[in-house]
């Protein structure tokens, strides 16, 4: 099992601009875990946010190998990010006064709401068989895409490119409510074979891939190419010519790649 | 389709306001008890404020949009007080560092139990209340328009400039329509500049907002504001129709005796960017 991610920010942006978080961790057991988050722009330090999320989620997912299958578990896991979060703000709210820049009037309203995010986190067991074993939790519209044979088997949680719009659910860092996270999360799982592919990827890069596949293309040949070699620098050249021929909305990008060999 | 380029921070917009400064805006709003050129300034600080925190991000508050208010009362120029003061369009980044002083202001909030909490608030303030001279809104029109037409020659392809004329509403240096028309004139590649006007009459008169046709209108004057106003772009449409307000294909970015909820919310629908990036 061989794991890329790449990560772009939106155009006119620089890379510490980019509010996207990846995170994958390989667990000692063989099992490969990774997750992606989509910091909401409106928010203030959404992309801090998102990163948390991702490890937060992740770790628990290794810790407990329930949370990517029960909606209320990932949802616990969710809540602990946002208390995680408490404690990191008011390390930076110090540190920001310690380095003379207090916090300024108009970034307090703004602290005040708490940052935004999607979140999707997976799980990839590979069984001595061959079979590997998948399990997905996201809250949003970030997505993953399970490929075979040049094919596009599955899409989740979002199946079509006109589903997307301005208004995906979001996991905001004060929010304590377990039961109303839960129901927004979907989870699912399924089995794989050697040779399969999977694209976890924040919603611009996802309603592209989608708008691909239902033209009859294979978009998942064009990103495999840039992840396999890492290639971030022509895969920022290749998103500027998708974004200006308004094939992608001009946003921060992330795909990981998980390909079974 | 036009009013929808995207504002970036290397592709900005830019907002001009002109504030009615004359004598009358001692009056009191609609009938009531505020005095029009307090309740204008109030809303225009607190767009400011919005604007600014709209915008902010860890590194400051980015550049999205380039803002002027323009007084016109006993001379036309610059309403900033403070440091800006005699500026015209500013970067949102210096309009959010230089407010002439932040106020504490008390206001209630829910206290989570059905009841209300006084809680204090930062009220950042860079126009004053003046009421103070004539009502010279073409020498206005004329100068928002100046600063369009450069703003336009500098920015071909940006999402236009938006002008917000707030008024009582009669002129005194002749019809202003002309000069209105000449501030819709300039044009980049997203569409023409727009001009919304806001009458804020002392009269108890029916409030009217985003109409398509003036028939509804009580006097000249708002007859005449309802004619230079531009057509409200879709997407504005649409977030006034998400507000509750009623506006059709044909409404125009005019309201008639606005009480300060509706100025607030014009203000609000008149420079709602349809994406940053």
């Amino acid at each position: 099992m061989v794991t890329s991610s790449l990560r772009v920010p939106k155009q006119g942006h620089t890379p510490r601009e980019c509010e996207d978080a990846a995170h994958v961790v390989a667990v000692p057991d063989g099992s490969v875990l990774a997750a992606v988050a989509d910091g909401a722009s409106e928010s203030l330090l959404a992309g801090e946010w998102a990163d948390l999320l991702t490890r937060t989620v992740t770790d628990a997912a290794r810790d407990d190998d329930r949370v990517l299958r029960d909606a209320d578990r990932f949802a616990a896991a969710l809540v602990r990010a946002g208390q995680a979060w408490g404690g990191w703000l008011a390390e930076y709210v110090a540190k920001r006064e310690a380095e003379d820049r207090p916090i300024a009037w108009y970034e307090q309203p703004k602290l005040d709401r708490g940052p935004h995010a999607t979140v999707l986190a997976a799980r990839f067991d590979a069984d001595p068989s061959g079979v590997t074993r998948w399990e997905v939790a996201a809250l949003g519209d970030s997505c993953l895409f399970h490929t075979r044979d040049d094919e596009l088997l599955r899409a989740f949680p979002i199946e079509s490119a006109a589903a997307f719009d301005n208004t995906p659910g979001l996991v905001n860092a004060f929010n304590r409510d377990q039961e109303l996270l839960a129901r927004h999360v979907r989870a699912v799982s399924g089995t794989a074979s050697g040779g399969d592919g999977f694209f976890l990827c924040t919603d611009a890069l996802a309603a592209w891939f989608l708008g691909a596949a239902q033209r009859g293309e294979r978009p998942w040949r064009a990103l495999a190419e840039f992840t396999r070699t890492g290639d971030l620098d022509g895969f920022t050249v290749w998103l500027a010519h998708a974004r200006a021929e308004g094939l992608m909305r001009n946003d921060d990008v992330t795909v990981v790649h998980v390909d079974l060999g | 389709m036009t009013y929808a380029a995207e504002i970036s921070r290397a592709n900005p917009s830019c907002f001009v306001f002109l504030v009615d400064q004359s004598s009358s805006m001692s009056d009191s709003i609609g009938g009531g008890q505020q005095r029009k050129a307090d309740v204008v300034a109030d809303a225009i600080n607190r767009l400011l404020a919005e604007l600014s925190v709209k915008c902010a991000k860890e590194e400051g508050v980015r550049d999205y949009f380039h803002v002027a208010v323009i007084g016109y009362g006993h001379a036309v120029g610059s309403a900033f007080t403070g440091p800006l003061a005699g500026r015209d369009l500013v970067p949102l980044s210096q309009v959010a560092e230089k407010p002439a002083r932040v106020e504490k202001r008390t206001k209630k909030v829910p206290d989570g139990a059905g009841g209300l909490v006084e809680t204090t608030t930062r009220f950042p303030v860079w126009v004053d209340p003046v009421a103070n001279g004539a009502t010279p809104m073409c020498r206005a029109l004329a100068a928002a328009e100046s600063l369009v037409s450069d703003w336009v020659s500098r920015h071909p392809d940006g999402f236009p400039p938006i002008v917000l004329n707030l008024t009582d509403g009669e002129s005194t240096d002749g019809d202003p329509a002309g000069a209105a028309w000449g501030v819709q004139t300039h044009v980049t590649a997203d569409g023409a500049a727009l001009l919304f006007n806001l009458h804020v009459s002392a009269a108890n008169a029916v409030p009217v907002t985003f109409p398509d046709t003036d028939v509804a209108l009580p006097d000249a004057y708002a007859r005449t504001l309802f004619g230079m106003s531009s057509l409200l772009p879709p997407h504005m449409r649409f977030y006034a129709l998400q507000q509750g307000v009623p506006a059709g294909d044909l409404a125009r970015g005019f309201v008639y005796n606005a009480d300060i909820t509706s100025l607030v919310q014009f203000l609000d629908i008149g420079t709602r960017a349809t994406d940053l990036r």
